[in-house]
């Protein structure tokens, strides 16, 4: 009886161990739209989500830079995610799921895209934005799918099928005009630099001011009755033209103290005021620093269109 | 005099507050117009299908009349009510949604038995056609749903006390909402 009980123990223990096994493993490898990995908010060149790595790293890269010059270029803001399940197993409520969440494309264009393959599942999707609903009908959704995906994806060559849906997906949003490139990531960049720029400006002006109002209390000291009440009465100018220089002979006096002091001193001709070329260094100082912005790999950001249900998936 | 001051001062107060109260119910009742158009356009985009679907299987399929008959009689009394934003009433939505449903239901038999045809299933025309015609009842589902939460929004702002006094003045009415319906309005689901 002992015997029985302990095989059953050891029976009902590796069940469990199994089952635990089994509930990792497919944990792991569903995804909601929370959990999936968005690489696109950390790094505005990553549009492919691929946390089971299923597509090999150099798909993932042509894929993100097509999908980069289609943003660039046209404005339509793709996700393009290859996992091996998604909850539920319906890859259409999963694909507007994630396109509420997210918001992808931006708000004016309304043109994001989402393309979707879960190898488990065996299912797949491609989900247009409402403002790409022209460009790519849910027919030509649908042809894209038989012809270029389905071929490749009933051999299992999951790189082949997204390579070739994007490709065809490209051409199709390329011949499209009135696709026009938002880059909304530079326009913001910009936005941040002219802010920037005009924030500099303003303080150099600032300090310029107040240099100015410096000096002007710095000469109005007075040395006798040490009050900041001498103001200039006379100027008299002699200009050297050889040397190109003004010299200026001031007389001050304290309307205080009526001490007066002559003050002397030089200007040359051949170069504009201090002031302005100090701007210039500020400005262009800060241009450059503008440019090292834009240059890096920031997250990008989804602009807030809408998936109104249009695009076509199919099983295989 | 002070009486009359805040007396004045009560009737400006009142004044601001209802046009407010009056503006939100009029821009939360257009939302719902709106969005009920949206909802319109889709069932029509549905309707607007179904004659190219019910030719295409007929080429394939031609023995199979009662089924196409019964889609395209359904199509007809559907696309013959036509609501109205302001007539959103309980049972008007109701016969609406059932010829609705009717619609769904027919196309849903007629998809069933286009699995027997083989020929059919690997027509590419008849598979775009499907891809539309799914991607359509995906797009009333969406309508729908935004519409619900539009109704909603409305619903509980013309229910809500004070404004329940200024929509009974000024006429706002609740409106309805789609009710979820037992498979009827599900979108047919088709097997590759």
């Amino acid at each position: 009886m002992t015997i029985i009980k302990g095989k059953m123990t050891s029976m009902r223990k590796i069940v469990f161990y199994i089952f635990i096994l089994i509930a990792t493993i497919s944990m792991a490898a569903t995804y909601t739209p929370d959990n999936l990995p968005i690489p696109y908010l950390q790094d505005k060149t990553q549009y492919v989500s691929n946390p089971d790595g299923i597509l090999s790293q150099t798909a993932v890269d042509s894929l993100n830079l097509w999908l980069g010059q289609m943003e660039t270029a046209h404005g339509v803001q793709t996700v393009l995610a290859v996992v091996e399940h998604v909850e539920g197993g319906d890859a259409y409520d999963f694909c507007m799921a994630l396109g509420r969440k997210y918001k992808i494309g931006s708000k004016e264009q309304n043109t994001g895209l989402i393309i979707l393959l879960a190898t488990g599942d065996r299912s797949y999707y491609i989900l247009t934005g409402r403002g790409l609903e022209g460009t790519l009908p849910d027919a030509i959704c649908k042809r894209i799918e038989n012809r270029q995906m389905l071929p490749a994806l009933r051999e299992g060559d999951w790189d082949e099928a997204m390579l070739n849906a994007v490709r065809a997906i490209t051409k199709y949003v390329d011949g499209d005009d009135s696709l026009v490139g938002s880059s909304d990531f530079e326009h913001i960049g910009n936005h941040v630099s002219h802010f920037v720029f005009s924030l500099f400006l303003v303080f150099g002006i600032l300090i310029i001011m107040l240099a100015i109002l410096y000096d002007r209390r710095k000469k109005s000291y007075c040395p006798s009755c040490h009050q900041y009440k001498m103001k200039r009465i006379s100027r008299r100018t002699t200009t050297n033209h050889l040397l190109g220089k003004r010299a200026h002979h001031d007389t001050y006096r304290c309307t205080h103290c009526h001490f007066t002091k002559e003050r002397h001193w030089d200007e040359d001709m051949h170069h504009n005021g201090g002031a302005a070329a100090a701007g210039g260094i500020l400005g262009s100082s800060f241009f450059h620093g503008g440019g090292g912005f834009s240059g890096g790999h920031f997250g990008g950001h989804f602009g807030g269109g809408s998936f109104g249900g249009g695009g076509a998936g199919g099983r295989f | 005099m002070k009486t009359l001051k805040s007396i004045l001062v009560a009737i400006l107060a009142t004044m601001t507050f209802t046009s407010c109260t009056y503006n939100k119910l009029v821009e939360q009742e257009e939302t719902v117009e709106q969005k009920w158009a949206d909802v319109q356009t889709q069932y029509q985009r549905r309707a607007d299908l179904i004659p190219n679907l019910v030719n295409t299987v007929k080429g394939y399929a031609a023995h199979e009349s009662k089924t196409l008959e019964a889609v395209v009689e359904a199509r007809s009394k559907a696309t013959q009510i036509t609501l109205n934003a302001d007539e959103l009433t309980p049972e008007k939505l109701a016969e609406y949604q059932a010829a609705q449903g009717e619609v769904s239901q027919a196309l849903g038999r007629l998809l069933a038995i286009t699995e027997n045809y083989p020929d059919l299933k690997a027509n590419e025309q008849f598979s775009e056609l499907q891809a539309q015609l799914e991607g359509t009842e995906n797009r009333i589902a969406e309508s729908r749903r935004i519409y619900n939460e539009a109704v909603q929004t409305y619903n509980v702002s013309v229910r809500r006390f004070p404004n329940n006094i200024w929509a009974m003045i000024f006429g706002f009415e609740k409106k309805s909402p789609f009710a979820a319906e037992a498979g009827a309005e599900k979108a047919p689901t088709v097997e590759f």
